[in-house]
């Protein structure tokens, strides 16, 4: 039996993981009858392999504070200073940015109007980083579980307080790994969580401004994400998955047992 | 169910998470660090100035990538407008070489410069697709999109930079010229 020829592009597609099942089933076909198809699919793999390997450690460069400003909404009234010489702008156009920043940050200001601290922030916030990196199939965490240890180490030290990962496998939940990521003031742990059906919840946390009420738990619902959160001394913890409340609760109050067992126990 | 506040401005949390990918996109398209900061810069500048164009929910890298290609090619032609239209062929555009920090322990050190450098003999449209197809792995139709070409377009380049980079590593290593 001669089956059709196998489009180039459906070969990139399918070394990229990227076609549908029945084209797929297709190519593996094809692969099988040519040794030659199946040297390519995996010199693409190994090409991708490669340039991840190389490129990835940029990720973890540390920001510089001029793209910090950059992402705040208040700086976008500063035009970049050398922008005009290097690219030969035209004044008009650079005087046209300030125009334009400046309405930026008068619109923008209820971005900076929103309090810092306040829980409800923080249960936003918890949301959106767990959307963002819940939905990651391949790097969802910046350390990963089998370095547990090290990313203790490394978020109690840019957090400033102790970190704990809770183990939550008796809820069927195995941690997946960590990271750091940025908050209104202070930076957040994240530690994200993985059950046998691939659904994901993810605990951040972090220190909360001084005078903070404590809180029982909570519970909001932000952008489709659940979210649970609480107040506990000078931390704020946030639980979030796309799971139904009262699972999320259950899970909530085994995270919240270990943490005061934990803070309980002498160090 | 979009925010209640979602037209006052983009979330800040995701614009910094997604700023190591930019400055890292930036890096491959100038090549140094400090043209590539700068473009990334002007880039967070349009975002905010073209944010009301952003609908939350929707995938902020994407449309972040989208901005800062397009404020990348209007640089790109207004330098060339003023140069004198000197060449369009984007090879000959780039006057540095690649600053890349390599973590030694994990792959072999000089395999993984000599990679980078080769890619970087690529043409910058093909750079690009290459990034975003094996590298951020975004799927084809959003790659289009964000660069604004057919389908098919996206097929070939990323094709041929395949290809001519899977020679360029067949050759025997050449001279590695990591700062120029």
């Amino acid at each position: 039996m001669n089956a059709a020829r196998i489009l180039e592009s459906d070969l990139h597609a399918y070394a990229d993981r990227r076609l549908a099942p029945a084209a797929s089933a297709a190519v593996e076909a094809a692969l099988a009858r040519e040794p030659a198809l199946a040297a390519q699919v995996a010199g693409i793999r190994a090409q991708n392999a490669a340039l991840r390997d190389a490129l990835d450690p940029m990720l973890a460069e540390p920001i510089p504070e001029r793209l910090l400003d950059a992402a705040r909404p208040r700086a976008t009234a500063m035009a970049r200073g050398d922008g005009a010489r290097r690219w030969r702008v035209p004044l008009f156009a650079a005087a046209a940015t300030l125009v334009l920043g400046v309405a930026v940050g008068w619109f923008g200001r209820d971005a900076l109007i929103e309090r810092a601290g306040t829980p409800t922030t923080f249960a936003r916030q918890a949301a959106f980083a767990h959307a963002l990196y819940a939905a990651d199939a391949r790097r969802p965490v910046e350390v990963w579980a089998a370095e547990e240890k090290g990313l203790v180490t490394w978020l109690t030290k840019r957090l400033g307080f102790a970190v704990h990962a809770p183990d939550l496998n008796s809820v069927g939940y195995a941690l997946v790994g960590g990271r750091l990521v940025a908050g209104n003031e202070k930076p957040t742990g994240f530690f994200m969580y993985e059950n046998a059906d691939k659904a994901r919840l993810t605990l951040q946390v972090r220190k909360q401004a001084s005078g903070t009420p404590e809180t029982a738990f909570r519970y909001t619902v932000e952008n489709g994400v659940g979210v649970f959160y609480w107040i506990d001394e000078e931390c704020g913890y946030a639980l979030s998955g796309n799971i139904e409340r009262a699972q999320l609760l259950s899970v909530a109050r085994v995270v919240y047992g270990q943490l005061a067992a934990l803070e309980a126990a002498p160090k | 169910m979009p925010l209640p506040d979602a037209a006052a401005g983009l979330p800040h949390p995701e614009l910094v998470a997604a700023i190591p990918r930019l400055r890292r996109y930036a890096r491959v398209l100038c090549g140094d660090v400090t043209r590539a900061d700068d473009l990334v810069q002007d880039a967070l500048a349009r975002a905010w100035e073209k944010r009301v164009l952003w609908k939350a929910g929707s995938d902020l890298r994407a449309w972040l990538f989208t901005i800062m290609h397009n404020v990348y090619v209007n640089q790109l032609a207004l330098a060339r407008r003023e140069a004198g239209n000197v060449s369009l062929d984007a090879e000959d555009e780039r006057g540095a070489a690649w600053q890349v920090p390599v973590r030694g322990n994990q792959f072999d050190r000089v395999e993984l410069l000599e990679l980078v450098a080769q890619m970087d003999r690529l043409p910058v449209e093909q750079r690009e697709v290459l990034l975003l197809a094996a590298v951020e792995e975004m799927p084809y139709a959003e790659i289009a999109a964000a660069l604004g070409i057919p389908i098919g377009t996206v097929m070939s380049r990323l094709s041929r930079a395949r290809e001519k980079l899977r020679r360029m590593t067949a050759e025997p290593v050449s001279t590695l010229k990591v700062i120029k």
